[in-house]
């Protein structure tokens, strides 16, 4: 898929990411995923939306450090850095190695028995609420 | 209405394989396929009315959903957002809420926010019907929890309801259709809370198959109900109603998007005019006239509806329409927890619910109360909203990965749904310049919250607080107002049987046109705080019930 999307602004998306998204914490940074791979072109073609902040954004800062320029955009166009760290981290949660780094198996396919009793009524917790009795307020009928 | 068929979308002309030949003049039209117009067609069609329904937005196939697919949080942000605004769809009309406390949610397609709900499937209190007897605030609805009780079964018969009897905050009722749906390392962890308080809680309701039922699938838990059901388990009314009523003849027109309601001579409806998706304009001739637009769609309608007779709009001789209106305020605490909980999974839905601090107390400082509810966080990017506007290093770097290890996957939201009493000043108007794509004018909503509401909504949150800490939360965000909470769009049509004072009667015929009528949930005279679906439906069932059952002396337009 092509979103039109030159060298000089991938790479200078690739240097913000890994700032907002480093290697640390036993976790890898954004572009040891791919964030500005693939998945930036991905992203980009889900969400054409994302495109008019993220492009002005990262054209404002071209040859800029990294990290200032991360900290400029914060500060004088949030919108912008917002959407870029939006792009950088929905790739970055995307990605298999990620998840399974964090523990998380996506929204699953997990369906529960229903003829399973519950466990808050064989363990007695729901009684308790049960024994307490009625809380509602009666009213005339008609 | 010859140019019916040149509207139809590919889906319509199969649709219309099986509509009753027609006559141009619909017995009944009804005007929005959502959760009360879709219990109409129903109900009509399968006692013999000839039915026609327009509706603006398409039909929503469930492989559209993004739930199953790794790109779901990215494309809940925007495609299946539940604002209008933020979705920016050609079938959806822009909002003005310049001036609201509150965004407005909605979806407009068949099954209208079915799509989109979370189906927690709520019956109201008997108090809610009784809150100027009682409280001595607002009015009395114009019957008793007692007349709706029976439809209230009958629609969770039909929406297929996963649920608990025997709930203490409720005088006894039928058994669901549906065991409960299981309630998650959350849901057991706020109610480990809950009874070390003593505080009420019980497994939610939720129109969410437990097991497969009537052409739907089981539920996976999946926990992505709030962005539609990929899994075509969750009750929404495309599903659960629409099928039945185009078996038995209805005639459904997607793309169509009604700009005005017209009236003959004698002032009573005759029809409808609405636009194609071309832009091309159709005119709907009927006898009855069943208006199920929604709390904000509805009173758009009528106010668009001027004429030399209704110079105020149809059915405004009250003044009322478009106001009074009601969306629940909505806040939350999400606690966060020191051991792995799963909060990913569904369903979304809800695990358990709590009435504790539901009925009126007069030492609290205010009128009425608000339901609670417990709700999964949802996969790692929706957590991230909470940081935008932060200072670079709190929000990024070293810190992303120390707060996803800290929060993900060890959280969950306990929601307070707040009831907000009718205030005339809380309303839907025109507005002046704001036109949806066909150049209609956009409502605008006027809302603000009251302090009433204010005293309530800080009462609930300090209670939650209380809450999560008993369930041993180590962390807490507290949110005091969910913008984008406008999920329950009430009161803009209320009824009553005073004409000078409500819009509708209590079977949502408008006093001042009688074959005109109100379905949805502009009806409600006050709000309770539960999510309103189960009881619009109920309201819906019991108005066409009674239209059925009269159908000798019913007024229409000839």
């Amino acid at each position: 898929m092509s979103t039109g999307v030159t060298d000089e602004i991938r790479g200078t998306f690739a240097a913000i990411a890994d700032v907002l998204i480093p290697e640390a914490e036993g976790m890898p940074s954004a572009t040891q995923v791919g964030v500005h791979e693939d998945l930036l072109d991905r992203i980009l073609g889900l969400r054409p939306d994302l495109r008019e902040d993220f492009i002005r954004g990262i054209k404002s800062v071209v040859g800029e450090k990294p990290h200032a320029a991360a900290e400029r955009l914060n500060k004088e166009d949030p919108a912008a850095l917002g959407t870029i760290g939006l792009i950088a981290s929905a790739g970055y949660y995307i990605t298999p190695q990620v998840r399974e780094l964090i523990g998380y198996p996506g929204q699953e396919n997990r369906p529960a028995d229903p003829d399973e009793d519950p466990e808050y009524v064989t363990n007695g917790m729901l009684q308790v609420v049960i024994d307490r009795g009625p809380i509602y307020v009666p009213t005339a009928k008609r | 209405m010859g140019a019916a068929t040149e509207i139809l979308r590919a889906e319509d002309v199969f649709l219309m394989a099986k509509v009753k030949p027609s006559a141009d003049v619909a017995e009944v039209l009804i005007i929005g396929a959502g959760a009360s117009g879709s219990v109409a067609a129903k109900e009509l069609a399968e006692n013999g009315f000839q039915v026609v329904c327009l509706e603006q937005g398409p039909r929503v196939d469930n492989g559209e959903f993004w739930g199953d697919k790794p790109e779901w949080e990215l494309m809940s942000q925007k495609r299946w957002h539940p604002n209008p605004n933020v979705r920016d769809l050609e079938n959806d009309y822009p909002i003005n809420t310049d001036e609201s406390d509150v965004n407005p949610l909605m979806y407009n397609a068949v099954g209208g926010s079915t799509i989109l709900y979370a189906a927690h499937w709520q019956r109201f209190m008997p108090s809610d019907f009784r809150v100027k007897t009682l409280d001595g605030v607002a009015d009395d609805w114009p019957f008793t929890y007692e007349d709706l009780e029976p439809f209230y079964d009958r629609m969770d018969v039909e929406m297929g309801v996963s649920g608990l009897a025997g709930d203490p905050a409720y005088p006894p009722m039928t058994e669901f259709p549906l065991p409960p749906l299981p309630i998650g390392k959350i849901g057991m962890k706020a109610a480990e809370g809950m009874n070390k308080l003593g505080w009420h809680w019980w497994p939610g309701p939720c129109a969410i198959p437990s097991r497969p039922y009537r052409g739907r699938n089981q539920c996976v838990r999946r926990g992505t109900c709030l962005t539609g059901c990929a899994d075509r388990a969750k009750a929404s009314t495309d599903h659960t109603h629409w099928p039945i009523a185009l078996e038995n003849g209805a005639k459904l027109i997607t793309g169509a998007r009604v700009r005005e309601i017209t009236i003959n001579d004698d002032g009573l409806a005759d029809g409808a005019i609405y636009i194609d998706r071309a832009g091309r304009e159709h005119r709907q001739r009927a006898q009855i006239v069943i208006v199920c637009g929604n709390g904000i769609g509805t009173p758009r309608l009528l106010l668009l509806s001027k004429s030399n007779r209704f110079p105020d709009g149809l059915a405004n001789s009250s003044g009322l329409v478009g106001k009074n209106l009601m969306m629940h305020p909505y806040a939350a605490v999400t606690g966060h927890f020191d051991e792995p909980l799963e909060s990913w999974l569904g369903p979304a839905g809800q695990t358990i619910q709590s009435m504790e601090f539901y009925e009126t107390d007069a030492s609290r400082g205010f009128v009425r109360g608000a339901k609670w509810q417990v709700m999964p966080s949802g996969g790692p990017l929706g957590m991230r909203a909470a940081y935008g506007g932060k200072p670079l290093e709190e929000a990024w770097g070293a810190n992303l990965h120390r707060n996803t290890r800290k929060v993900f996957g060890r959280s969950f939201e306990w929601g307070i749904i707040a009831e907000d009493l009718p205030n005339e000043d809380n309303r839907v108007i025109l507005d002046s310049a704001l036109t949806d794509s066909d150049g209609i004018p956009s409502p605008k909503i006027i809302y603000k919250n009251s302090e009433n509401t204010e005293k309530m909504i800080a009462f609930h949150l300090e209670r939650v607080q209380e809450a999560m800490a008993a369930a041993g939360a180590v962390d807490m965000v507290v949110t005091p107002l969910m913008r984008d909470c406008g999920w329950h769009l009430m009161g803009t049509c209320r009824m009553g049987d005073d004409p000078k004072r409500s819009v509708v009667d209590q079977w949502g015929r408008a006093h001042d046109v009688p074959n005109l009528y109100v379905y949805d949930g502009s009806v409600f005279v006050t709000s309770s705080g539960f999510n309103p679906t189960g009881t619009i439906t109920a309201v819906a069932l019991r108005a066409v019930t009674h239209m059925i059952e009269n159908k000798k002396d019913l007024k229409v337009a000839t």
